[in-house]
C-alpha cells in the first residue's frame, strides 16, 4: 500500500493514505507510553491516569503477571496490598478486599473487559471458570472499596476488572506449555491477527489439570473433583467507519473443581459457561457513545447437602453510555442499564426465580484547578423480583405473589484528588455500595435437610434486604525520586448494614405449621464495621533490583441484631478476618534473566470448620502463616522463555483454612512469543 | 577592558551550560510531543517533519533546539509516527513549509510565532507551560517530574486540531 506524502502539502495536518483514522476504543498501550503510567477506565468510566483516579486502584501489569510465576489469578491477587485470598483446593479460592472473606465471597465484583464473570446464581466468582489466559491480559485493575456507582450491584468491597489485549492495538502471540508437581499440566495459546484493514481479532484457548491437594482433613472423596479446566475465547474488533467500531467477544469454559460452598462443605462442582458480548462505540457530536449487550450462560452442578443440584443461570445485560466533556474542565458520563437474571430452583426443581433491573447512572469529574480534581458519581438501581412455578411439598403456603417485590437503592462515589506538590498527593473518598441478595438467597435454593429424625426445609428469602456498604478513605502518596521509590498511607472506615447470614440448623427461621415444614433461610442479621489502615512502599535499587512491601491492618466488629449469632450464621467476620496481612517482594532482572521472590504474610485468625450434618457452625483457630512464592526465568533466542516457579514453598503442606491444606507446588513453563 | 572580557566570557559560558542542563529533558519532552500528535483526529502518521522553532539571540533557546535536534536524530519513533526535525528561526515561521507541527522552545517570543503558525493552520507545541496557557501554542508538554500536557482549546480550534476524546479527558485543557 503506497503512502504519498506530498512535500509541499503541509497545511498542518496530514493524512497518510494507508491508514484508517481510529475511533475511540481506549488504546491502553499508547496512552500508557504517553503518560508513562498505566491508564484505566474502571474508576469513573472515563479514561484516567492511574495516579489521578479518585478511587483506590492498584494496577497489575502484564509484566507483573508474567514475573509472578503464578498459574492462576487468585495467587496473583494474593500479593496485592489488602487483599485476602483463601485457597480451598488446587482450583478453588475466594478473594476479598480488606476483610470479610468467606466461602463463595459475594462482595467482590469480577469482570473481564467490563463483562461480569462473577456468577450471579450463588453470588461468587469461580476463578477457574474465567475464560482468559494469563498471557492475554494487559492489566488487572483492582479497585478497593465500593464502586457500585459505576459497576452496579455487588461492587461493595471492591472490583477486579481484567483488561485483555485489544485486538486492534495490541499484537499478541504466545504459546505456553507448563508442567508441575501433583501432575500439573497446562497448555495455553493466545494469538491476534488482522484480516484486511478493518478487522482484527484475538483467539485464545487453554486447558489445565492437576491432582487435588491431598486430603488430610477428612473430606469425603465423593465431595471432591480433580481440578481441570478448558476454555476458549474469541475477541474481535471491526472498524465500521472512521468513527465507529464494533467489538464482539465470545467465550466458553468447561471446568470441574472441588468447590467450598457457603456452608463450608466441599462440593464436586462442574461448570459450563458461555458468553457473547457486542459493544458498539462511536465518536459523535454528543460525545463518545457506547452501546453494549451481553449474555452469560451458566450451567453449574454442585452437590449440596448430599443432593445433586443443577443450576441453569442466564444473565442478559444491555447498557448504554455517553461520555463527553463540557468546556475544558468538566467530564460527564451518563449511563443506563437493563439487566435480566434468571435461574431454576435446585436441588428441588419445578420453579424459576428471576429479576429485572433498570439502572440510571451519572458521573461528573471537575478539574477544579490543575492540582485539584473532584469526582461525583451516582447510580440508581430498581430491581423487580418474580417467581414462577410450583412449590415443593411441605413448603409454607406463600404463593408466587410473595416474590413480587422491588429493591430500589442508590449508590454513589465521591472523590477528591489534591496534588499538593509534585511529590505529594492527597485523596479523600466516600462511597456507598449495594450488595444485592443472590438468586439463591432470594429463593432459587430449595432443599430438604434431615437433622436427626427431623426433616427441615431449606429455602431462599425473597424479603431479604440488600447489604449496604459505606466506605470512607483518606490516602496520602509520596514520591521519593531520590530513592527511586514511592510510599503511601491509607486509612479507611467501612460499615456494612443488613449483613446477610446463612441458613443454619441451629435457628429455625419459619416455624412449622400443620401443613408445612420448619424452614431454614437467609436473614439480615445486623451490622458490621471495619476500620483499618494500609502502609505500602515500592521502589527500584541499583543493578536491576526492585522491591515492594505493604502492611494492611483491619479491625472488624460485628454488631448483630438481638436474637442472631454471627457464628451460627456463618457471618462472624470479626473473628474470621485476620487483623494483619502483608506482602514483601524482591525482584531482579539482568540480561536474559529475571528472578522474583514473594512472601505473603497472614496473621492469626479463625475460620469455619468443615460442615458436619447435625452440627452447628463453629470456629477453629488458624495460626499465622507465610506463603512464599518465586520464579526464575531465562529468555532465549527466538523469544522462548523457560521459567521455574513455585508457590507455598515454605512447607510441603500449609494450613490456611479449615479445608484442605495448601500444598507446595513447583512449575516448569516454556513459552514462546510469536 | 581586559578584566571584563573573561567575566563576560565566563558569564556567556555559564549561560550556555546552565540552560543545557535545564533542558536535559528536551529528549523526553519531544517524545511526549511526538506521541501526543498521534492522538489527533486525522493527524499525521508514518513520517512527519517537526519544525523546531528557536530564537537565535537567546542561548537557552538555541541550546534546547540543539538538544531536540540531537534527540530526534535521523528519526524519532513515537508510536505510529516517525518524526524528523528541521530547525526554524522564530522570525521565519511565517514562511515555513513541509512541517506537520512546530515545536516551540522556551525563550522564543511565543506570541508572534503562535500567530504566524495559526495563520498557516500549523499545530504548535511548546516546552513552556505559559505558551499554551497564553494561547500562543496549541499544546505544552513537560516530562519531569510527571508527564504534563496542556491543550489550549481556542488555539486548537483556530488551527483545526481536534484531539481524540480519550486524550482530551486525560490532559489539562485551558
Amino acid at each position: 500500500m503506497k503512502k504519498t506524502l506530498l512535500a509541499g502539502a503541509s497545511a498542518g495536518l496530514l493524512v497518510a493514505a494507508a491508514s484508517a483514522a481510529h475511533a475511540q476504543s481506549i488504546d491502553y498501550g499508547s496512552l500508557e507510553q504517553l503518560f508513562n503510567e498505566p491508564v484505566t477506565t474502571s474508576a469513573t468510566g472515563a479514561p484516567q491516569r492511574s495516579t489521578e483516579a479518585p478511587v483506590d486502584m492498584t494496577i497489575i501489569s502484564a509484566a507483573d503477571i508474567e514475573r509472578s510465576g503464578a498459574v492462576d489469578l487468585p495467587t496473583i491477587l494474593s500479593r496485592v496490598a489488602g487483599l485476602d485470598v483463601t485457597t480451598w483446593g488446587a482450583g478453588a479460592a475466594d478473594v476479598s478486599v480488606r476483610g470479610y472473606n468467606q466461602a463463595m465471597s459475594p462482595r467482590l465484583l469480577v469482570l473481564i473487559n467490563g463483562r461480569q464473570v462473577y456468577l450471579d446464581h450463588y453470588g461468587y466468582t469461580a476463578w477457574a471458570t474465567l475464560p482468559v489466559q494469563l498471557s492475554e491480559i494487559r492489566q488487572i485493575e483492582v479497585v478497593k472499596g465500593p464502586n457500585s456507582a459505576l459497576f452496579g450491584f455487588n461492587a461493595v468491597s471492591g472490583v477486579v476488572n481484567i483488561i485483555t489485549a485489544n485486538p486492534k492495538f495490541d499484537q499478541t502471540g504466545d504459546i505456553t506449555v507448563r508442567g508441575g508437581s501433583a501432575r500439573y499440566g497446562e497448555v495455553s495459546l493466545a494469538k491476534s491477527f488482522k484480516l484486511g484493514e478493518r478487522f482484527s481479532a484475538r483467539f485464545s484457548a487453554g486447558a489445565a489439570k492437576s491432582d487435588e491437594f491431598d486430603n488430610t482433613v477428612g473430606v469425603a472423596k465423593s465431595q471432591q473433583n480433580e481440578p481441570s479446566r478448558v476454555s476458549a475465547n474469541l475477541d474481535t474488533v471491526t472498524q465500521l467507519t472512521d468513527k465507529a467500531e464494533l467489538r464482539i467477544e465470545g467465550s466458553y469454559s468447561n471446568v470441574q473443581v472441588s468447590d467450598m460452598l457457603s456452608n463450608y462443605a466441599y462440593s464436586p462442582s462442574k461448570y459450563l459457561t458461555g458468553s457473547l458480548k457486542g459493544t458498539l462505540t462511536a465518536e459523535t457530536q454528543v460525545g463518545q457513545l457506547q452501546l453494549s449487550a451481553y449474555q452469560n450462560d451458566l450451567t453449574a452442578k454442585h452437590v449440596i447437602l448430599g443432593q445433586q443440584a443443577r443450576f441453569e443461570n442466564k444473565i442478559t445485560v444491555v447498557s448504554a453510555q455517553d461520555l463527553f466533556k463540557i468546556g475544558a474542565k468538566h467530564t460527564i458520563r451518563l449511563g443506563g442499564e437493563y439487566r435480566h437474571n434468571e435461574v431454576n430452583t435446585a436441588p428441588i426443581g419445578g420453579a424459576e426465580v428471576s429479576y429485572d433491573v433498570l439502572s440510571a447512572s451519572a458521573m461528573w469529574n471537575w478539574a477544579i484547578t490543575d492540582k485539584l480534581a473532584f469526582t461525583a458519581a451516582g447510580r440508581y438501581d430498581s430491581l423487580d423480583l418474580s417467581r414462577e412455578g410450583a412449590f415443593p411439598a411441605g413448603s409454607p403456603p406463600l404463593g408466587n405473589g410473595y416474590w413480587d417485590r422491588k429493591i430500589e437503592e442508590p449508590s454513589w462515589n465521591l472523590g477528591l484528588v489534591w496534588r499538593a506538590t509534585d511529590a505529594d498527593t492527597f485523596k479523600a473518598s466516600a462511597a456507598r455500595g449495594v450488595q444485592v441478595p443472590t438468586l439463591v438467597d432470594l429463593g432459587a435454593l430449595q432443599a430438604r435437610v434431615s437433622v436427626g429424625p427431623y426433616t427441615l426445609g431449606l429455602a431462599g428469602n425473597p424479603t431479604l434486604e440488600p447489604a449496604i456498604v459505606t466506605n470512607y478513605q483518606l490516602t496520602y502518596e509520596r514520591a521519593l525520586p531520590a530513592l527511586k521509590a514511592q510510599v503511601s498511607a491509607k486509612a479507611f472506615v467501612q460499615k456494612t448494614q443488613d449483613v446477610k447470614g446463612q441458613p443454619t440448623s441451629a435457628q429455625i427461621d419459619v416455624a412449622p405449621t400443620p401443613v408445612s415444614l420448619p424452614v431454614l433461610s437467609y436473614r439480615n442479621i445486623g451490622e458490621s464495621k471495619m476500620t483499618g489502615f494500609e502502609l505500602a512502599a515500592s521502589g527500584e535499587l541499583a543493578a536491576g533490583f526492585r522491591w515492594n512491601a505493604d502492611w494492611t491492618h483491619t479491625e472488624v466488629d460485628d454488631e448483630p441484631l438481638a436474637g442472631f449469632s454471627p457464628v451460627l450464621r456463618s457471618a462472624a467476620f470479626g473473628a474470621t478476618t485476620p487483623e494483619n496481612r502483608g506482602n514483601v517482594a524482591l525482584g531482579w532482572t539482568g540480561g536474559p534473566w529475571t528472578a522474583d521472590a514473594f512472601v505473603t504474610l497472614v496473621g492469626d485468625h479463625q475460620a469455619y470448620a468443615l460442615y458436619a450434618v447435625g452440627a452447628n457452625p463453629r470456629l477453629v483457630d488458624i495460626d499465622a502463616y507465610a506463603a512464599i512464592g518465586g520464579r526464575v526465568a531465562r529468555t532465549f533466542e527466538g523469544d522462548v522463555t523457560v521459567a521455574l516457579s513455585g508457590q507455598n514453598l515454605g512447607d510441603s503442606r500449609q494450613r490456611q483454612s479449615a479445608g484442605l491444606e495448601v500444598e507446595r507446588r513447583l512449575y516448569l513453563s516454556v513459552s514462546k512469543r510469536f | 577592558m581586559s578584566k571584563k572580557k573573561p567575566v563576560v566570557a565566563l558569564a556567556a559560558a555559564l549561560l550556555a551550560v546552565a540552560p543545557l542542563s535545564a533542558h536535559a529533558d528536551a529528549a523526553k519532552d519531544v517524545q511526549i510531543a511526538g506521541r501526543a500528535l498521534t492522538f489527533l483526529e486525522n493527524g499525521p502518521t508514518g513520517k512527519a517533519v517537526l519544525g523546531v522553532v528557536f530564537d537565535p539571540s537567546k542561548p537557552a533557546s538555541v541550546a534546547e533546539k540543539n538538544a531536540v535536534m540531537a534527540a530526534i536524530g535521523g528519526g524519532l519513533n513515537t508510536g505510529t509516527l516517525t518524526l524528523t526535525a528541521k530547525p526554524v528561526e522564530a522570525g521565519a515561521v511565517s514562511g515555513v513549509g513541509g512541517v506537520a507541527a512546530l515545536y516551540v522552545t522556551t525563550g522564543v517570543n511565543a506570541g508572534p510565532v503562535g500567530a504566524a503558525a495559526k495563520a498557516k493552520k500549523i499545530i504548535t507545541i511548546g516546552s513552556d507551560a505559559s505558551c499554551a496557557a497564553s494561547g500562543a501554542c496549541v499544546m505544552s508538554v513537560s516530562a519531569d517530574p510527571k508527564v504534563e500536557i496542556i491543550v489550549n482549546r481556542g488555539a486548537a480550534a483556530a488551527v483545526g486540531a481536534v484531539f481524540k476524546s480519550a486524550f482530551r479527558m486525560m490532559i489539562r485543557e485551558v
